[in-house]
């Protein structure tokens, strides 16, 4: 259902490409989705075209990266193999490495700090039963990406998690990622709710997954 | 080997079992710097009871009694091995156990100042050796030949021209009828056997299995735990408290006020007793405490630094070493070093918490816990509480760290106190966060330097100290400059600089301080010897030749060539990142070389450090370099990664998550070198600490011409 | 409350705790064993660890409910005889000092050497930052974990 939704919407993208001003391109978009030719469950779209859907795609991704750049949702998309820790984004201070898995290594993975519930008290480890990194073949880093480098990399399924559209649009649910919303004492919770968030998500996928220019 | 905490008097009654023991111990008599040598026959003839140092019973075990703390510092390894040295026995044959504390039969028993070994070997040489003739002299007897003709080896005395040999345990009830000799030979140093040896710690196997038993692990038939919510500042009180959730908590069996002392002072807080630790801590969380913190200054660090600062502008200071006119030629000369170097407060964040375990009944006190100055507990308590001295037992267990704070007596009065209050045995559990932010703390110092040079040499050295001192929370005076204002710097220097002034800048805050690892050496240290590499440059000097040619002292001279050999000194080009610093502190020289390198993250990675220490006559040179190890991952730790920083008059980081601490990651290869010399013992547990520091700094500025002058500094910032 | 029944090393505790309890203090409080050790209360030294189903868990934060049907391994359980290649190497070389921090220390090496019985230096580092030892015994640490792996190559030879 939501397949056939979609591309009725991607058709809609190209009907309407032609009335978008030029000049907008510079400022707002790149007119491309961000779904690569091979992966994308919609028909290529062309470079440089601009319609009403990639603007507002492009503007609700803009509140989607505001999330993933925050350190609720970062901390875990490092661009080294350490997590990062704190409001700060500092690195985890004890060090503790992503293994092949995403779960640590040795004596040191996730899941011997990290429970299935945060700890109490400030400073503790936050908790969730499924707590990992993305793995080493498959990093998702999110920090230091640019909007228009994430946007890109959060629908190649080569570099997502080979999440299809629909397994991205249910990556809104998912416990690790609903765990960004209780992160436990003292820590600042991302800049929107969960719900705003869930609504720029699909907002942005829904209206073509547009990557914005930068 | 077992690891025992038996008091003494049960020792005593599982030993009669076994029949005849023959003991040896000293005497201490009141006005006697060293101690007497008796055996238990002689004891009621001086009026007081042994202290039955060594045993040796019928099986011809050994039984020892360290009259130290072992903290982690080898009492429990180098006690028997100075005693299995001089009574030839082997070191697996002695058991080892904790004397109670009782300053009377062990006298001095503080372990702190690195004293342990200085303190107490050459009592311990005589009375081993005085044992080992009495046997001798026994089987001599026996065997009806002359003792010269017998010598003692691995428990058994021999006899050489027969090759007949009886062991100990045979020959302990006739030893125990002699008169103790009063003149013993010693071993020649060469003709040691076991002291000076690499050898294996008796306490190791104790820690790798679990059964190592310290204070937290201590259990008493009937002990109920405690944790106290405390005032976070500690001269406030406590104001009033709403104790409806922690009574909830199921297993906390009471709640109420305590008041304990913190050396001349008192801090408040509410007890939550429980039947388990868990129950007493979630007991503390669920208290609502309001405190009265009024009537004293909450200052921010910021604040202490800047008055500090200030007072080094404005004042003299309180003389504590002048000579020479330093500060007229300071105002007359035409260009001077002026610097101001700052030290950070530290916590002492032993592995194990503060914790005791304390018993009142009606006619005594018995303390267990984690305990470096048992003597001093008694005394405090007696005093506190009204109990007559001796009705104080303090009995010791091992201890997870101390490096000083565990010789404070606040913990085992408050147990003591809450075990009044409840009528039974009580653990006392301070949680990491409790034991981080109470203090007392190592006091942050402030240094003001100012130096003439003139022709290369040090034509004027004036220096003064502005901050907190600890003998001030002890009631000390406080017209009279701190005793430990040169502490860590070199004595010869205040002979060889002739201009030379050192002074202490009164200071106080309400924040507790008192002794840290190594006390005024680790700040000092750094002040001083960074301040004489400023110097050194000035003069266009190498800084290690600018340091020798003060230094004339053989000794020094020697420790000198060691470390410039060691580290490969003279090949290295200046910029090539080497630093050197020399400390002396509790009769033990230091010298450490530091190299370090620029780091491709960005600043600057410690490669290596050398430290050569020269501590005189010594007894396991393994402990030594563990114990300098340490102490270059303990200085580390405070020059680059953590300090204690207060807001509003309390100590801002709880907890690890926070107060970061050197990790594995972190540490350089050290490699270390024993002087060895006829010296008499010096300290070995602290003296490798304070040269780190200014050894680093010192790097770095010749790697990057970057003056550190405040610590902690990051490594990765430079 | 709760009738809980525990598996440490191989014995079978019944205990009577509150599920919310830490691991730790029902280990030590509740079925005294007092090997594992108390350091943070945070996971963030390290003296606490045990193994739980293998992994070198920081019982400290971990609730009793948790291990519930699981085998919990505390230093007491490592070996019979304080004989494992970790234990040997941390006495034939001296490792402790104060000696609290070291049940946790070992118990986080074993771990690391069942999963890379010939670590590198870089192994050691990643398995061992996330224990504290303010002794500053880490140099000791490194060069006992190298000794324990010869030790348990040439008992695996044997």
């Amino acid at each position: 259902m939501k397949r056939d939704r979609k591309t009725g919407k991607r058709k809609l993208f190209s009907v309407q490409a032609a009335t978008v001003l030029a000049m907008l391109l510079f400022i707002v978009a790149v007119g491309a989705s961000a779904f690569r030719k091979d992966d994308a469950p919609v028909k290529e779209i062309r470079l440089g075209v601009m319609n009403r859907d990639s603007i507002e795609s492009v503007k609700a991704f803009e509140t989607v990266y505001k999330v993933l750049m925050s350190p609720r949702c970062m901390n875990c998309h490092p661009a080294g193999d350490i997590p990062l820790q704190g409001d700060d984004s500092h690195l985890h201070t004890m060090g503790p490495k992503r293994g092949k898995d995403g779960k640590g290594v040795y004596a040191m993975k996730c899941l011997n700090c990290h429970q299935e519930t945060n700890t109490p008290g400030l400073h503790t480890p936050p908790g969730n039963s499924h707590w990992h990194l993305p793995p080493a073949a498959m990093k998702m880093v999110f920090q230091g990406k640019s909007a228009h480098e994430l946007a890109k990399q959060l629908v190649d399924k080569k570099k997502n998690g080979n999440k299809d559209i629909r397994k991205l649009i249910t990556h809104a649910d998912d416990g690790l990622v609903l765990g960004a919303w209780n992160p436990g004492e003292g820590r600042t919770l991302p800049p929107v709710s969960h719900a705003e968030f869930k609504k720029a998500w699909l907002t942005w996928i829904q209206k073509g997954a547009y990557a914005p220019k930068l | 080997m077992e690891n025992q905490t038996l008091s003494r008097r049960n020792f005593l009654k599982s030993s009669a079992v076994t029949g005849t023991v023959f003991s040896l111990g000293f005497y201490w008599p009141n006005d006697a710097k060293s101690a007497k040598i008796i055996q238990a026959t002689e004891a009621d003839n001086f009026g007081v009871e042994m202290n039955s140092w060594v045993h040796i019973d019928t099986s011809g075990k050994v039984t020892i009694f360290d009259h130290r703390a072992e903290m982690g510092q080898g009492s429990y390894q180098a006690v028997p091995q100075i005693v299995a040295e001089e009574l030839e026995v082997n070191l697996s044959e002695i058991n080892v156990v904790f004397a109670p504390g009782d300053s009377k039969k062990y006298g001095n028993q503080v372990t702190g100042g690195s004293s342990t070994v200085r303190g107490s070997y050459k009592n311990l040489l005589k009375l081993s050796a005085t044992a080992r003739e009495m046997l001798i002299q026994a089987a001599a007897t026996q065997w009806g030949v002359p003792k010269m003709e017998c010598y003692a080896e691995g428990g058994h005395v021999m006899h050489k021209p027969s090759g007949k040999r009886k062991h100990y345990g045979e020959l302990v009830e006739a030893a125990s009828k002699l008169v103790a000799p009063k003149d013993v030979v010693l071993k020649k140093r060469s003709d040691y056997k076991l002291i000076g040896k690499p050898l294996r710690r008796l306490d190791t196997p104790l820690k790798t299995n679990g059964t190592a038993v310290f204070g937290l692990d201590k259990h008493i038939p009937g002990m109920l735990y405690a944790a106290v919510e405390r005032n976070p500042r500690l001269r406030g009180k406590v104001k009033s408290f709403d104790d409806t959730g922690a009574r909830k908590i199921v297993g906390v069996k009471n709640v109420f006020k305590v008041k304990m002392g913190v050396f001349n002072t008192y801090r408040e807080g509410v007890a939550v007793v429980a039947d388990s630790t868990w129950a007493a801590i979630q007991g503390k969380k669920a208290l609502k405490v309001e405190w009265d913190d009024s009537g004293f200054e909450h200052l921010d660090t910021e604040e202490i630094y800047k008055r500090q600062a200030e007072a080094l502008q404005t004042q003299e200071g309180l003389l504590f070493k002048t000579q020479g006119e330093p500060s007229e030629i300071i105002a007359k000369a035409a260009k001077k070093i002026d610097v101001i170097y700052e030290t950070p407060y530290q916590y002492h964040a032993a592995m194990e918490p503060l914790n005791c375990i304390a018993h009142y009944q009606d006619d005594k006190l018995e303390i267990w816990g984690p305990i470096q100055a048992p003597e001093w507990v008694q005394d405090y308590i007696s005093k506190e509480m009204s109990i007559p001295r001796e009705k104080v037992i303090v009995n010791m267990t091992f201890l997870g760290g101390g490096f000083g704070r565990k010789a404070f007596m606040d913990y085992p009065h408050e147990a003591a106190v809450i075990s009044k209050e409840i009528k039974a045995p009580v653990q006392v559990v301070w949680t990491r966060e409790d034991d981080a932010t109470q203090g007392p703390f190592r006091p942050g110092i402030t240094y003001r330097c100012e130096g003439v040079i003139s022709n290369g040499e040090i034509d004027a050295f004036k220096v003064r100290m502005a901050g907190q001192n600890n003998d001030h929370w002890r009631g000390g005076k406080k017209d009279v400059a701190n005793r430990s204002t040169s502490e860590g710097f070199l004595k010869p220097y205040m002979d060889s600089i002739k201009n030379l002034a050192i002074m202490d800048v009164p200071f106080e805050t309400p924040i507790p301080t008192m002794w840290w690892r190594s006390v005024y050496a680790s700040t000092n240290g750094f002040a001083y010897e960074s301040f004489l590499d400023e110097l050194a440059l000035e003069a266009g000097k190498d800084p290690l030749d600018f340091r020798r040619a003060y230094l004339k002292e053989e000794r020094l001279q020697k420790l000198i060539d060691k470390i410039q050999e060691v580290s490969g000194w003279k090949d290295r080009k200046k910029g090539d990142g080497y630093g050197v610093a020399i400390t002396e502190c509790f009769a033990s020289t230091v010298a450490q070389v530091v190299k370090v390198s620029r780091a491709p993250a960005g600043g600057v990675k410690i490669d290596k450090v050398w430290a050569v220490m020269d501590c005189g006559w010594y007894v396991n040179p393994d402990t030594i370099k563990a114990q300098i190890e340490g102490s270059v991952v303990m200085a580390l730790g405070a020059a680059t990664i953590h300090q204690v920083k207060f807001k509003d008059g309390m100590a801002v980081d709880n907890n690890f998550s926070t107060y970061q601490m050197p990790r594995i990651t972190d540490i350089p290869p050290i490699e270390i070198y024993i002087m060895d010399n006829d010296a008499d013992a010096g300290g070995v547990g602290e003296p490798g600490l304070p040269p780190f520091a200014p050894a680093l700094t010192n790097a770095v500025f010749d790697l990057t011409g970057k003056r550190i002058r405040t610590l902690p500094f990051s490594l990765q910032a430079v | 409350m709760a009738k809980i029944i525990l598996n440490i090393n191989s014995k079978k505790y019944p205990l009577e705790a509150d599920p919310q309890m830490p691991l730790l203090w029902a280990i030590r409080d509740l079925a005294g064993l007092k090997g594992t050790k108390y350091g943070c209360g945070v996971a963030q030294c390290g003296a606490c660890v045990v193994h739980l189903d293998g992994e070198a868990v920081r019982s400290c934060v971990t609730k009793v409910s948790r291990a519930v049907g699981k085998k919990v391994v505390t230093i007491e359980g490592l070996s019979e005889t304080n004989s494992h290649p970790v234990q040997k190497a941390w006495q034939d070389i001296d490792v402790p000092q104060c000696g609290y921090c070291h049940s946790g220390q070992i118990m986080s090496a074993a771990v690391l050497l069942r999963e890379k019985p010939d670590p590198t230096d870089q192994d050691i580092d990643d398995a061992m930052a996330g224990n504290i030892c303010r002794c500053g015994t880490y140099l000791r640490i490194r060069k006992a974990i190298h000794m324990a792996a010869e030790v348990q190559k040439k008992a695996v030879k044997g």
